[in-house]
């Protein structure tokens, strides 16, 4: 019924599929990070108009849904600017972007969950704003933001496959187009699952570590 | 620059949050080495006034001088208005030590880090004549053993103390306490209030929002009675704290004139 060797014969594309998926998780990611420590920051300054603009960046990527932020880079974009956008720089734009908007919120509330006496004080001892938030504020902040930004992490791995729609050939577009020629969705799909669950286990495992540590030093 | 007059000097300092006015003008020179004390209801104003010495609340008139410089000037007479320049800002509020009622150490350094930290981050001084110093003061709050701890593995009272230390450690001219005491576990009120009779004793110019008036007593020079946003009475702790003529203050100072009584024949005689 389940017939494994399915997998065994198409494994190298499976594996492929696998590479991309992890590259782009990656890459987007560490991406998103930089953006969302740059948006986050902006909203912190006590500009109003910098606060705005972050705001608005946050909005617009939090509330478009992530597949028709990739579909409008990847098909509308082109369009507009007269520009022809790659795969890899709509995929990785697309994921990024949004990634960043998630990030910049967990770094806003992370900052500002922090006590105000911190501020304070550290203000009191003659300390410029860059020295507070290096020194004082921040290390406090990232030790509660390790949690979500973990979590938030695990997501955009997951969000990856929405990629497949775009024509990466991530793990899940190798995977329907293994489908489209054995018609073994059943084992093919299944396999995609398996993997996944294999990759995200052992990551979910480690960001509730962290958590448990990031607890005991707070 | 002069380095005559008075240490601090406060004149027509008014603040607003809002629409509401909390510091009326307030005017009030210290001289070096005095302990003032500020006393008053809550909303007084006596906080505000006291966080107002760093800027670490910003007032919308008057003049603030520390050591004969201007950290905050807003008077007609002043070219820029209020702006002294951010660096400014920053340099002379180090020259002040401030105390605050919830401690507010930094929880994820030692308390001998904690100590270090102005220094080294603020005036880039030696890490190791630092540690030295900060060591020194350390022992002086009777702490010599604790300073390897994070601040949630100490007591309330250390804490302060170690926030004490903290202040010092950046040699202020002036020190201010914001109720240091009003946090803590009464057996622990004690240790707190020895080190700063202590520091007051080393000649160290203070100024004391509490509302413990018995420690008041002990300690200060000068009581200062705030009601309203404005200095309602002024003077030793003998006449504002036992012959108080203000109608507010003779009800405020009710509570502690009856162990006041007891004791003032003791005061009087010696």
């Amino acid at each position: 019924m389940f017939d494994i060797s399915v997998i065994q014969q198409n494994w190298p594309l499976f594996w492929n599929g696998l590479l991309v998926t992890l590259f782009y998780s990656v890459i987007s990611i560490a991406a998103g990070l930089v953006i969302g420590l740059f948006i986050g920051l902006i909203q912190l300054t006590g500009s109003r108009a910098l606060s705005l603009v972050g705001r608005v960046y946050v909005e617009i990527f939090r509330n478009i849904p992530l597949l028709v932020i990739l579909l409008w880079i990847y098909y509308a974009f082109p369009i507009f600017a007269g520009l022809a956008v790659t795969k890899f720089w709509a995929g990785f734009a697309g994921l990024s972007l949004y990634a960043g908007a998630f990030y910049a919120e967990i770094l806003r509330a992370g900052v500002q969950s922090i006590d105000k006496g911190q501020s304070d004080a550290s203000t009191a001892l003659g300390m410029t704003y860059g020295q507070r938030m290096r020194r004082v504020i921040l290390p406090q902040a990232f030790r509660r933001m390790i949690p979500p930004l973990a979590g938030q992490s695990i997501i955009q791995i997951k969000n990856t496959t929405l990629m497949s729609m775009i024509t990466v050939p991530d793990l899940l577009y190798q995977a329907s187009y293994v489908s489209s020629f054995t018609y073994r969705p059943m084992e093919v799909y299944t396999m995609v699952g398996v993997m996944f669950l294999a990759l995200l286990v052992p990551l979910t495992f480690l960001s509730r570590k962290l958590e448990t540590i990031s607890e005991r030093v707070k | 620059m002069s380095k005559s007059g008075p240490l601090l000097k406060i004149e027509g300092v008014r603040l607003k949050f809002g629409l509401r006015e909390v510091l009326k003008g307030v005017d009030l020179s210290v001289e070096a080495g005095e302990v003032v004390v500020l006393i008053g209801a809550s909303g007084s104003g006596k906080t505000s006034l006291l966080r107002c010495i760093n800027l670490l609340n910003m007032p919308n008139a008057g003049r603030i001088t520390i050591g004969g410089e201007a950290i905050y000037d807003a008077s007609p007479a002043a070219r820029d208005g209020n702006a002294v320049p951010a660096r400014t800002v920053n340099r002379i509020r180090s020259q002040t030590g401030m105390v605050f009622q919830q401690f507010n150490l930094f929880p994820h350094m030692t308390a001998l880090e904690n100590v270090m930290e102005g220094p080294v981050t603020v005036k880039k001084a030696n890490v190791e004549t630092t540690r030295k110093e900060a060591l020194d003061l350390l022992a002086q709050m009777g702490l010599q053993d604790h300073g390897g701890k994070y601040p949630r593995q100490l007591s309330g009272g250390q804490q302060q103390r170690v926030a004490i230390a903290r202040a010092c450690a950046m040699h202020p001219q002036v020190m201010l306490f914001d109720e240091p005491t009003s946090a803590l576990d009464p057996e622990l009120v004690g240790e707190v209030m020895k080190a700063m009779v202590d520091l007051a004793r080393s000649g160290m110019t203070m100024v004391i929002v509490t509302h413990e008036l018995g420690f008041a007593f002990e300690i200060a020079d000068r009581v200062i009675f705030l009601d309203h946003g404005t200095i309602a009475e002024d003077g030793p702790p003998k006449d504002v704290l036992l012959r108080p003529t203000h109608p507010r203050l003779k009800s405020f100072v009710g509570r502690f004139h009856e162990t006041a009584d007891l004791l003032r024949p003791f005061l009087e005689g010696g």
